[in-house]
C-alpha cells in the first residue's frame, strides 16, 4: 500500500513539499499514504466526515472542534487537500535541533494552533464564551453550568492582565510559559 | 506540655525506685532460698529485651533526624543520609568499644533488611510515583534497569576478575563466579540512595524519575544476576552446564514479571476491598498496607522480585483506592506510608554505619579502588550508550548534561550492603573483601557523590523541579494538548504515546474503574480538570487562612485582611460578579480550612475562632451551597437543572424542618414566581442579582455611610411595612430569616425585588418567617452601624478600612450584610458571615453540611493533593453517601470538630 501510494505522489510535488514543511522524504510518503488510506473516496481531498471516521477522533471529547479547526483554518469548503494537510502536521514536527525548525514547527505556531482551538471567531481574544464552549467539551456534560462557568471566569481570571475580560494571544501565551509546550507538541513522524 | 514532662519524669523516677527495691528482693530471695513472695512491681527487662531495642532505635532514628534539621546549616551542607550513617558510625563504634556489638540485634540483619526496613520506603516511593512522567519515560527506564545494569554487571565482573590476574590485588585470588557475584550487587542503583538524595536537590521530574525508575527496577536484573551466579558459584564452576545459563536467563522473565503481576493482583484485590469498606473507614489505611506487605511478601516467597510487587502494588492502589476511600484514610494512608518509609530509610542509613564497624573486614586496597573505578565508570559508559540509543525514540532528549547527572546520580546503597552480608562465606572466601569494597563504594557515593550532586546540579544549570501552584489554565491547555496530540497522532497514523496513553485511559475508564470503584464516574468527565480546581480553590483559601493568620481579630489589620481577600482568593477580583461566582466554587476548602483553623490555632486561640469563622465565610462565602448543588447533580446521571435543584431540596428534608415551609412562605409571599423556579434558573438569576448587587456594593463602598443609606433606602423602598421590635426580638429573628432564606436559592434573587407589606401582612400568623423579614430590613434601618461592620463587626473601630473590606467581599447585597448583622450578634450561633445569601442557611447546618459535603464530594475529591496535605487530617469525611441514616452521626462528628 505504502510503495503503491507513493507512486501517485509527484517527485517535485515531495520535494517543495519537504522542502517547506521539513519533513523527510520517507515520512511525506508516508504520510501520503496515511492521507490516501483516511481518503476513502479517493478524491484527493479529506472531509470532516473522513476525519471523524476514525474512532479514536470520534470519542475524543475535542475532536470535532479539532476538526473544525483543521478544516476551516488549514483547509477550504470542508476539504482539505494533501498539502494543507502536510502544512496542518509541519506545525508539530519535532524542532529541537535549530536546522529543523522551519517556520512551520516554531514554538509560536504550536502555541497559536492551540490558541485557535479556543478562539474560533478569529480575533485573536478568547472571550468567556469561547472558553465556556471548549471547557464544556473537555469538562463533559453533567457538570453543572454555573460550575463550568465558575471554571472558566477563575481561568480568565488568572490569565486576564488588562481586565477586559477575554485573552489575548500574549496573555495566552505567559501561562504556557513554565510548560514544555514545545516538546508536548511534537510528535514522532515515522519515517 | 509541660505537664506531661513532668508526669514522665514522674514515672521514670518511679521506675527507678521500683527497679532499686525490686532487685534488692531478688538477691534477698535468691541468698536466703525464701518461698517466693509476691511482689509489688517487677523489673523485667529481658522479656522485652529485643522490641526496647528496636523501639530505641527508632527513638534514635527520629531524634537525629529532628536534630539534624534543627540546623540548617549542616541538612543544607550534607544529605541526610551522609549525616546518618556518621551517627551511625559513632554509635557503632561506641557499641564497638562497649563490645555490644556482637549481641546481634545491634547490626543489620539482610532478613531484618529485606523484610521490615525496605519494604515500605519501595511502598512509599511506588505508591508516590508520579504516574505521567514514569510512564512517559517507561521506555527509558526499562533500557536503563535492564540492558544497564546487564551491561554494568558484566563488566564489572569481568574486570575485576580480569584484574586478578595482575598482582593489582596483592596476590589474593578472585575467582570468576564470586566476582560476578559480587558485580551483580555492586552494579545495582540503589533506589533507598537516590530517593534519599534526589529528593533534596530538586531535578527536573523527568530526570527524577528516570535514575529513580531505573533503580526501582533495576531490582529485578540484580536479583536474578545475584541468585543466578551466587547458585552458579554454589554449584561450583566446573559443575555447569548450559541449561543452568538458559534457566537463569529464563528466570528473569519470570522474576520480572511474576512481580509485577503480583504486585497488581494484590493492588486491584486491595482496590476491590476498598470498595466495601464505607461503613469502617477505620480500617481503610490497614487494609492499603496490609495487602501491599503482603504483595512484597508472597512475591519473596515465591522469589520473585518483591520489589516491583511492592512498586506495582502502590502505583495501582493509588490510582483507584483514594477514589473509594474516605479523605481522612487518604490523608493518613498518605501520612502513616510518609512517616514509615522515613523512619525506615532513617535507621537503614544509621545501621549502615553501625554495621561498618565490625570485624568483618577485610581492607584489599587495590580491589577497593578497582571497585570503585570500574562501578564510576561502567556507570558513565553505560549510560552515555543507552541514554544515547533511548534518544533515538524519545522526544524531549536526554542532554549531555542530563546523562552526566544520571551517572552521576547512580548512588549505591543498602539494598547492595545487605546482600553482601548473606554471601555465604563457605562458597565465596572472598565475602571479607565484597563487604568491605561494597562499604566503601556505598560510602563513597553516598558521601561524595551524594554531597556534590547538589552543587554539580546547580552548577550545571539542571532545570529543576519547578515548584508551582497548579492554575487553571496551564492545567487546561495541558489537558488541550493532550487531547489535540492524540487526535493529530491518530489522524497522521504515527500513533505515538499519546495515543497509546488514550487507549489505556479509555481501558481504565471502561473497565477497571467501573469494577474497582464504588461510583464510577461520568463518562467522558474530565476529573483532573475538576480536581485541579478545586486544588486551586483551596489553596487559594488557605492562602487567605495564612495572610489573615492573627490578624483576623486586630482591627489594624483589616488592610491586610483586604489586600487577602483581594489579591490571593481571587486574582481575578476585577470582575465582580465573577469573584462571586468563583466563591461559589469554594466548598471543600472552607471545611478544611476550619479545621486547619483548629488543629493548628491551638487552644488558646479559641477566642479567635469566631472571628476566623467569620473572616473565612466572608471570603469563600457560599462555597458550601452551591457545591452541594454541583455535587448532587454530578452525581445524578440525568442532571438536569430541575432534577439537580430538586435533589437538593430533598437533601434538606430530613434535616431541616423549617425548610419547605419557609420556601412556601416566600413564594406566596413573592406572587412573582408562579411555580418552583427550577434549579438553575433560579440559581442564575440569584448570581445575576448578586453581581448587580456587587456592583452597586461597589459604587458606594468608597463612603460606607451612603453605602448604608443606600441600602437602607432601597429596602426602605421596597419594605414599608416595619413594625418597630425591640433589638434583641429583631435579632433573633434575623437569625431565623438567615436561615430560612439560604434555604431556598431562589429567594435572594428576589431580595432587591421585594414585595411591599401587603402581602407580608398577610402571612404574619403563619410560621414567624414572614415576620422576619420586616423586621430584618427594619433592622437594617434602625441599626446605625455600616455594612462593613455587619460584615466584619470586629471591626467596627475602624470604619474607613471596614469599608474597604465590605468593597472586596462580593456580595454585598442587602440581605447579605443584615443576615451578618443578626449573626454576628448572637452568640449562640456561629457567628459565621454567611455572606452567601442564597443558602447561608446551610451555614448554621453546617455540621451537617460538614456531613453531606464529605459524603458528596467523593466523585472528584480524589487524588486532590495540596501540599497542605498534612494539615487536613482531621478533616471530616464519612464515606457514605447513599444513607441518609447516617447524616446525623455525621454531623455530629463534625460538630464537635466545628
Amino acid at each position: 500500500m505504502g510503495s503503491n501510494a507513493s507512486i501517485m505522489l509527484q517527485q517535485e510535488d515531495l520535494q517543495n513539499i519537504c522542502q517547506q514543511t521539513g519533513f523527510t522524504g520517507k515520512q511525506v510518503q508516508r504520510l501520503y499514504s496515511r492521507f490516501k488510506l483516511l481518503d476513502k473516496r479517493d478524491c484527493g481531498y479529506l472531509t470532516r466526515e473522513d476525519l471523524l471516521i476514525i474512532p479514536e477522533v470520534n470519542i475524543n471529547p475535542l475532536g470535532e472542534r479539532l476538526i473544525d479547526v483543521i478544516m476551516e483554518d488549514y483547509g477550504e469548503n470542508n476539504q482539505i487537500n494533501f498539502k494543507q494537510f502536510m502544512y496542518l502536521l509541519a506545525k508539530f514536527r519535532q524542532g529541537k535541533i535549530k536546522s529543523s525548525i522551519t517556520n512551520y514547527n516554531t514554538r509560536e505556531s504550536k502555541l497559536r494552533f492551540l490558541f485557535d482551538m479556543y478562539d474560533r471567531n478569529h480575533d485573536m481574544k478568547i472571550d468567556r464564551t469561547e472558553l465556556l464552549d471548549v471547557l464544556k467539551m473537555m469538562v463533559g456534560g453533567n457538570i453543572h453550568e454555573d460550575q463550568i462557568a465558575t471554571i472558566a471566569d477563575h481561568t480568565i481570571g488568572e490569565l486576564d492582565k488588562d481586565g477586559d475580560k477575554s485573552i489575548t494571544f500574549e496573555e495566552f501565551c505567559k501561562t504556557l510559559e513554565r510548560i514544555d509546550a514545545d516538546d508536548k507538541m511534537s510528535m514522532k513522524f515515522l519515517s | 506540655m509541660y505537664q506531661n514532662k513532668s508526669s514522665i519524669f514522674l514515672i521514670l523516677i518511679l521506675g527507678l525506685i521500683i527497679h532499686k527495691y525490686y532487685c534488692k528482693e531478688q538477691t534477698y530471695v535468691h541468698n536466703q532460698a525464701k518461698p517466693a513472695r509476691f511482689h509489688v512491681a517487677e523489673f523485667n527487662f529481658d522479656h522485652v529485651s529485643d522490641v526496647y531495642a528496636i523501639t530505641l532505635w527508632i527513638l534514635l532514628g527520629s531524634l537525629a533526624k529532628v536534630g539534624f534539621h534543627l540546623s540548617h546549616r549542616l541538612t543544607e551542607k550534607f544529605p541526610e543520609s551522609c549525616l546518618l550513617i556518621i551517627l551511625g558510625l559513632i554509635v557503632g563504634a561506641l557499641l564497638y568499644i562497649t563490645h555490644l556489638a556482637e549481641q546481634k540485634a545491634y547490626v543489620l540483619n539482610s532478613d531484618t533488611f529485606f523484610l521490615f526496613l525496605l519494604p515500605p520506603i519501595i511502598l512509599e516511593a511506588g505508591y508516590f510515583m508520579p504516574n505521567r512522567p514514569f510512564f512517559d519515560n517507561l521506555g527509558t527506564i526499562l533500557l536503563l534497569a535492564i540492558v544497564n545494569t546487564l551491561f554494568n554487571t558484566l563488566c564489572i565482573g569481568l574486570t575485576l576478575w580480569g584484574f586478578s590476574f595482575t598482582p593489582l590485588y596483592g596476590g589474593t585470588v578472585f575467582d570468576m563466579l564470586p566476582c560476578f557475584v559480587f558485580a551483580a550487587l555492586i552494579s545495582a542503583v540503589d533506589p533507598v540512595a537516590v530517593l534519599a538524595t534526589f529528593t533534596e536537590i530538586h531535578v527536573n521530574d523527568m530526570l527524577y524519575i528516570v535514575v529513580f525508575g531505573e533503580s526501582l527496577l533495576n531490582d529485578a536484573v540484580s536479583v536474578v544476576l545475584y541468585r543466578m551466579f551466587d547458585s552458579f558459584a554454589k554449584i561450583g564452576q566446573e559443575n555447569l552446564i548450559p541449561t543452568d545459563i538458559i534457566l537463569g536467563c529464563l528466570s528473569f522473565f519470570v522474576v520480572a514479571l511474576g512481580g509485577v503481576l503480583i504486585g497488581i493482583i494484590f493492588g486491584v484485590v486491595a482496590c476491590f476491598t476498598t470498595k466495601f469498606t464505607e461503613h469502617t473507614p477505620v480500617l481503610e489505611p490497614l487494609i492499603i498496607l496490609v495487602y501491599a506487605y503482603l504483595a512484597y511478601l508472597t512475591s519473596e516467597m515465591v522469589s520473585v522480585s518483591g520489589i516491583l510487587a511492592i512498586t506495582f502494588c502502590g502505583m495501582v492502589m493509588k490510582q483507584y483506592v483514594s477514589f473509594n476511600i474516605s479523605k481522612k484514610s487518604d490523608a493518613t494512608t498518605e501520612y502513616v506510608l510518609k512517616m514509615l518509609s522515613s523512619i525506615m530509610e532513617t535507621i537503614i542509613f544509621m545501621f549502615m554505619g553501625l554495621s561498618t564497624v565490625s570485624d568483618h573486614h577485610s581492607w584489599n586496597t587495590g580491589f577497593v579502588l578497582m571497585t570503585l573505578l570500574c562501578c564510576l565508570v561502567y556507570r558513565v559508559i553505560g549510560i552515555a550508550i543507552f541514554a544515547n540509543l533511548a534518544n533515538c525514540w524519545r522526544l524531549l532528549e536526554l542532554t549531555r548534561i542530563d546523562m552526566l547527572i544520571m551517572s552521576y546520580g547512580g548512588l549505591r546503597g543498602a539494598i547492595a550492603f545487605a546482600l553482601a552480608l548473606i554471601l555465604d562465606e563457605t562458597k565465596i572466601p572472598r565475602k571479607k573483601e565484597f563487604v568491605t569494597a561494597t562499604i566503601a563504594v556505598v560510602f563513597f557515593t553516598v558521601f561524595v557523590q551524594g554531597i556534590t550532586i547538589g552543587p554539580l546540579v546547580k552548577c550545571l544549570n539542571v532545570r529543576r523541579k519547578q515548584i508551582e501552584e497548579p492554575t487553571m489554565s496551564a492545567k487546561l491547555t495541558n489537558r488541550m494538548m493532550d487531547h489535540v496530540m492524540t487526535c493529530l497522532e491518530e489522524i497522521s497514523g504515527s500513533g505515538g504515546s499519546n495515543s497509546l496513553r488514550d487507549k489505556c485511559r479509555n481501558l481504565d475508564r471502561n473497565y477497571f474503574k467501573r469494577w474497582l470503584l464504588r461510583e464510577t464516574p461520568q463518562e467522558k468527565m474530565d476529573i483532573k480538570l475538576l480536581q485541579t480546581f478545586k486544588k486551586i480553590n483551596m489553596q487559594s483559601a488557605m492562602k487567605v487562612h495564612d495572610t489573615s493568620k492573627g490578624l483576623v481579630p486586630a482591627p489594624s489589620s483589616s488592610a491586610i485582611h483586604t489586600s487577602a481577600s483581594g489579591t490571593n482568593l481571587r486574582p481575578e477580583s476585577t470582575f465582580a460578579n465573577f469573584s462571586q461566582i468563583l466563591a461559589a466554587n469554594l466548598p471543600e476548602q472552607t471545611v478544611p480550612d476550619l479545621m486547619f483553623f483548629e488543629n493548628h490555632h491551638g487552644a488558646e486561640q479559641y477566642r479567635d475562632d469566631a472571628q476566623m469563622h467569620h473572616f473565612l465565610d466572608t471570603n469563600l462565602y457560599r462555597a458550601r451551597p452551591r457545591a452541594t448543588i454541583h455535587l448532587r447533580s454530578q452525581d445524578e446521571s440525568a442532571g438536569t437543572d430541575g432534577v439537580a435543584h430538586n435533589r437538593f431540596e430533598k437533601s434538606y428534608h430530613h434535616r431541616n424542618h423549617i425548610y419547605i415551609p419557609s420556601r412556601l412562605d416566600k413564594e406566596q409571599i413573592h406572587g412573582r414566581k408562579a411555580g418552583k423556579t427550577s434549579g438553575g434558573t433560579g440559581r442564575s438569576t440569584a448570581s445575576k442579582a448578586g453581581s448587580s448587587n456587587i456592583t452597586h456594593s461597589h459604587t458606594h463602598s468608597h463612603s460606607p455611610k451612603h453605602h448604608t443609606s443606600s441600602v437602607s433606602k432601597q429596602q426602605n423602598e421596597k419594605l414599608r411595612s416595619a413594625s418597630p421590635v425591640s433589638d434583641q426580638k429583631q435579632q433573633q429573628q434575623q437569625q431565623q430569616l438567615s436561615k430560612t432564606r439560604s434555604k431556598s436559592p431562589s429567594l435572594s434573587s428576589d431580595q432587591p425585588i421585594r414585595p411591599s407589606s401587603p402581602t407580608t401582612e398577610m402571612y404574619r400568623p403563619s410560621p414567624p418567617i414572614s415576620i422576619r423579614i420586616d423586621n430584618d430590613d427594619d433592622n437594617e434601618i434602625l441599626d446605625g452601624t455600616t455594612a462593613a461592620e455587619r460584615i466584619c463587626p470586629w471591626r467596627r473601630s475602624s470604619i474607613p478600612d471596614a469599608a474597604r473590606s465590605t468593597s472586596t467581599s462580593p456580595v454585598n447585597d442587602p440581605s447579605n450584610t443584615t443576615q451578618t448583622a443578626s449573626n454576628t450578634n448572637d452568640p449562640n450561633l456561629h457567628p459565621g458571615p454567611l455572606t452567601s445569601a442564597n443558602y447561608s442557611g446551610t451555614y448554621h447546618k453546617s455540621p451537617e453540611y460538614l456531613g453531606e459535603y464529605a459524603t458528596t464530594t467523593k466523585p472528584e475529591e480524589h487524588l486532590s493533593r495540596p501540599n497542605i496535605r498534612d494539615l487536613f487530617n482531621n478533616q471530616s469525611r464519612i464515606p457514605d453517601e447513599k444513607q441518609e441514616n447516617d447524616m446525623e452521626t455525621n454531623s455530629d462528628e463534625s460538630t464537635t470538630q466545628l
